[in-house]
Formats: C-alpha cells, structure tokens, sequence
C-alpha cells in the first residue's frame, strides 16, 4: 500500500520551496494565539500555590499576590472530522474524486500538527454512524488515520451525513480541542447552525469546503448519475438555458448560505477544488483564522 | 379476420422481451460510464429542471408508446391479417351460338334475339359467342370469339338485316343456296358443328388452353315449318347436339300446335331441344323475347356455378399504417429526445 503520507509529505516540500520554509508551521502555530490556553496567565494566589510560582514584579505592580500559570508542556490536539459517506466518492469541480483531495486535506493538517507537536485524531463515518480514532502522536498514526478515511469512502458507502459525525464530536469529544472538518458543498440550515455554534462553544473550529462537480452550465459534463440514489442526471436537460441560469442562482444562494452561516457562528471556511490548490487554499485558510482571531 | 402466420406473434413478443431485457441489463450497469456526483439535489431541486423533467418523461412515453405501437402492428402485418370468405364463384366459360332461322316468318323474333343477345354482350366477359343463320342452307356470320365489340357490330347488322333496313340485305346472302327453305335439321347440325371438337385437340386450341370445360349452348330460334329435304333431320341433329354435350334452347315464335300430339312441328322442337337438356319457349311476341334470353342465361349459369371455393384476401391496410403512424410519432419523439 503506497503511502498516503508520503504523498502529503511530498506536495509540502514543493510547497515549501515556494513559500518561505516553515511558513506553514508558523500559520498552524498561532490557531490558538491570543487564546487563554496559549499563554501564561496570572490568577489570585490562594493558600496552597507554590511560593515559586509568584509573580513578583506582577504583584508589585498590581498590589496583592498573583501566581503565574502555565501548562508545562502544552500538547494541543487536533480533530479531524471527515465525511467518508458516498458523496465523498463523487468528483470534485475539477474532476478529482474528492476523497483524494479530502485526504491531501486532512494530511497536510495533521502533519503540520505533528511537527507542531500535537497529537491528531478522527471522527469521520457516514449517516450510518461514526468511529473516533483516538489522537495520538506520530507519523504512523497519521498514516493509519488517512487510510481510514481512504478505504472507508467508496460509492458503496453509507449516503454522506456531516451532521452524524458533529453530533458524535458534541457527545464523545471532552475538553478544548481543535476541530478540522473536511466535508463538501453542504447547505446551510437551522439545525446544523445550532449544532456548529454548540461546538465552536467548545473548540477551535475550521472548515474547508472540497467543491462538488458542477451539475450545470459550459464546463459540466453531461453523462452524471448522483451518487445519493444512482439516478442518472439528464444533461441536455441541465445544458439548457433557463436551467443553467436557475442552477447558477441557487448554486450562489446555497454559497452565500453557508457562508453566512459560518461566519455568524465564527468558523472560518476555506475552499478546495483540486489537490493542487491544497497548499495555497490552505495556507489562506490559515491565514485567515489568524487574522479573524 | 385471422392471422395466416399467428405464430409470429409469440416469437415477436419472445424477441421483444429479450431485447427488453437485454436494454434494462444494460441501462442498470449505464452509471458505470457516468461520473458520480454529489449533491445532486442542487440541481434536482430546481423547478425548471423538474419541470424540464417532466416534459423529457412525456416526450418518452410517448416515444415508449409509438414504439410498442410500431413493434405490435408490424408483427401483426406479419402475421399477415386475412379474410377468409367461402365463394361460389361465378364462372363465365361459356359458349353460345345463335342459330337463327332467316325465313321471312322468323324476322321479327330474330331480331329481338339479335337485339337482346347484343345488349348482354357488354356484359359478357369470357363468354364466346357465335352466330350462324340458315334458310336452306346455313352461313356462319362469325364463329365463336369474344371480340365483343366485333359481336356487337355484327349482331347489330343482322338486327338491320331481320328488320329489313335498306342496304342491309347483303347480310343474309348464301342461305338460299339448297333446296327447299328452313332445313332446320342442317342448321342446328351447322351450329353444333361450330363448336370445336371436345377431346381437348380444338382447332384453335382455346379449350385446350383454358383447361375449365366450357359449357356450350345453342340458341335455336326456328318456328321448325320444314320445307325441303334436309341431310339431317332434327332429331338426327338433336342426336348430334347431345353428343357433343350442346343444349339447345329452342324459342318458337311461331307455336301453332294443337293439341298434345305428338309430331306436331312445335312438340317435335320441344321433344328434341328437352333431349339435349335445353328448354323449349313458345314466344307470344318478340318483346318477350329479352326474359327468355335472361331466363336461359340464368338456367347455364346456374348449371355451371363453380365449386365453393376458400378465398383469402390479405388484410395488411389497418396494421400497416398503424404502423406507419406510429413509426412517424417515434421519430418525432426520438428527434424531441436528441441527447
């Protein structure tokens, strides 16, 4: 079995010859800069706080005791939350499958966190139900985490059901973890809102949307089936104008929908619609959290 | 309405399912050639694409229909749709000589016979007809042919000649040449001679070729008034006639018979027309003659109605345009559903 990693591995050193070496490491780094978690804060000392632990020129300055706090070694974990239903099987706006893209995705991710020093796991699984592979640390666990998501994702799957997997996270997942879903063009709606302000409550979330294939309009190609019940999709039907028109404004709605709801429950969202954008898309992705952090 | 060759309908129907099959095998593993996609409800959704839908789904029923349409009447047409009807056909091999009597007594009822027999020669088709005269000895003025128009224009002439138009004379020269007048033994010989011979070697072979027997007929106008000698008595001619399987039909204007005796001209003419299996008719007057005619005509055809025979007439009209509409509709539903 080839590696998935290495893959990965590979698509980041080209990436990195590009950009300045270690920019990404830097972009992962600072997802939690300017949170609690990151720093050293001060509290009120109570009886009982090592005497060591004051901070003197603090309590100076302020007029009563104040101990330093600091996580000694501070190991974040990041989630991986995957869609494996069928969808995932279906191709991309570029004509990749986008499982492919989803696992260049979640292994660029989990790398970069790896070398951060966190421990990854996932969540992932279908409308059937979800699995959680525990985080752990280490390349062969990433490695074991993308071949989950490789070989559980097949047009046989279970239909796609991000949802599942969310609720499973709200359930099973304890404490403040960093949450990254992969999953594709979902709309938005009340449910799933409520639910994604639950876990942003709770973690770090971001978000990267893998394109679906366009259905409609000049680049759509006309022999489709949908993988959600095999139905064959009718293509002069879909080419013709007034479709075509009325595609591309309900595509912009469901856009602008998602969109909108992620930014009201303060996720950030990227883009992806081929493996080659993976880097530069996720790099923005980052970047972005960064500054709306 | 029956199907000659029924058992194509199985065998279409066999061969239709088959095909059925062997599309719906194909059309379940079709999405193997198309690309999987997700979120298809972005675009199934879509009102304009349903109702776009819908019109491609009537289109293909339509499409669906003409075809089951097409593929029914065609092999119905196969099947080759026959009305089978029992017939008793009419047959129109027969053969009639007019034998008529030229003395100056017979004129008028000749003249109607002439008259009546050019009428039905319009009608006539594949009858022969021929006609001799005799007084004293017997000219044959045509013998048998089915030159109808030839028939016409002769029997016209001699209805000329019998009614004594002036010019027409001519036509009765050469019965005056014997002895004695109305030898009627010798004009009924004459005119049983005129048909050919019945062992299939005819002089002009038309027996022969045709194959069907040919009834034969004698219509004798005579008022059977002997004057003279003749070589062959009636009788002896009446003997001649059933020989050569010849009916007579004797019409007698001139019936002055009195009594049942026998050896009266009228009985004598009676007994032997009776003999060949003819009929005898004393005529009041040549009007009456017309009924006799058609009287006789109906007696032969009667006699030699055919045997009822099966006739199958192919009945392809209804199947094949249905199938010709039907094929029209699937090409215009096919072209609606270009891809």
């Amino acid at each position: 079995m080839t590696s998935l990693l290495l893959r990965v591995k590979s698509k980041m050193s080209i990436f990195a010859h590009r950009k300045a070496r270690g920019i990404l490491d830097g972009e992962y780094g600072s997802v939690f800069r300017g949170r609690s978690l990151d720093f050293d804060d001060l509290r009120a000392y109570v009886p009982g706080d090592e005497v060591r632990d004051i901070d003197w020129k603090a309590s100076a300055r302020h007029g009563s005791p104040l101990i330093k706090r600091y996580v000694a070694v501070r190991r974040q974990t990041l989630m991986l939350v995957a869609d494996t239903g069928r969808n995932m099987a279906a191709e991309s706006r570029d004509g990749e499958t986008k499982k492919d893209i989803a696992v260049m995705v979640l292994g660029v991710m989990g790398y970069l966190a790896h070398r951060h020093g966190d421990v990854v796991g996932l969540v992932c699984g279908d409308a059937n139900g979800s699995r959680t592979l525990p985080a752990k640390a280490g390349e062969a666990h990433l490695e074991r985490l993308l071949q989950e998501v490789d070989s559980s994702t097949g047009l046989g799957s279970g239909p796609s059901r991000l949802e599942e997997q969310l609720h499973h996270v709200a359930h099973t997942v304890k404490g403040r973890k960093l949450l990254f879903v992969v999953t594709d063009e979902l709309a938005a709606s009340p449910g799933l809102e409520q639910l994604l302000r639950r876990l942003r409550a709770q973690h770090e979330v971001l978000w990267l949307t893998i394109r679906d294939a366009e259905l409609s309009g000049a680049t759509h190609s006309p022999d489709a089936f949908s993988v959600a019940d095999a139905a064959p999709l009718l293509g002069r039907i879909a080419a013709s104008p007034a479709v075509a028109t009325a595609y591309e404004t309900a595509t912009a709605e469901r856009d602008a929908g998602r969109h909108a709801m992620l930014r009201r429950v303060g996720i950030s969202e990227g883009h992806v619609a081929n493996s080659h954008d993976v880097m530069t898309e996720l790099f923005a992705l980052l970047e972005r959290h960064r500054r709306a952090g | 309405m029956e199907l000659m060759y029924w058992w194509l309908l199985p065998v279409a129907a066999a061969a239709a399912a088959c095909a059925g099959w062997f599309v719906f095998r194909r059309g379940a593993q079709g999405n193997a050639r198309r690309r999987p996609v997700a979120n298809a409800d972005r675009l199934t959704s879509l009102p304009e694409y349903q109702a776009a839908v819908r019109r491609y789904r009537r289109w293909l029923a339509v499409a669906a229909l003409a075809a089951v349409t097409l593929l029914v009447s065609a092999a119905v047409a196969a099947a080759r749709p026959v009305n089978l009807a029992t017939i008793r056909p009419e047959q129109h091999n027969r053969d009639i000589v007019l034998c008529l009597d030229a003395s100056g007594s017979m004129s008028s009822a000749d003249a109607a016979v002439v008259d009546v027999f050019a009428k039905l020669a319009a009608e006539f088709d594949g009858e022969r007809i021929g006609l001799t005269i005799f007084d004293s000895s017997a000219v044959q003025v045509f013998p048998l042919t089915d030159d109808y128009s030839y028939v016409q224009e002769q029997l016209e002439m001699a209805k000329d000649a019998f009614n004594g138009e002036p010019g027409s004379s001519g036509f009765l020269d050469g019965t005056w040449n014997g002895r004695g007048s109305s030898l009627i033994g010798d004009g009924l010989a004459s005119c049983v001679e005129s048909f050919p011979a019945t062992d299939g070697t005819a002089q002009d072979g038309t027996a022969a070729q045709d194959g069907a027997p040919r009834s034969r007929s004698v219509v004798l106008a005579t008022d059977n008034f002997l004057s003279g000698d003749p070589i062959f008595t009636l009788d002896q001619a009446g003997v001649l006639a059933q020989e050569r399987d010849v009916r007579v039909y004797a019409l007698n204007p001139g019936d002055f018979d009195y009594g049942t005796a026998a050896g009266q001209p009228g009985a004598l003419l009676r007994a032997a027309a009776e003999a060949t299996g003819g009929a005898y008719y004393p005529l009041d007057s040549p009007d009456a003659v017309a009924g006799i005619v058609r009287d006789v005509q109906a007696t032969e055809a009667a006699a030699i109605q055919g045997a009822p025979r099966a006739v199958v007439t192919d009945r392809p009209d209804v199947p094949l345009t249905a199938a010709l509409l039907s094929g029209l509709v699937l090409a215009g539903a096919t072209w609606r559903l270009r891809p």
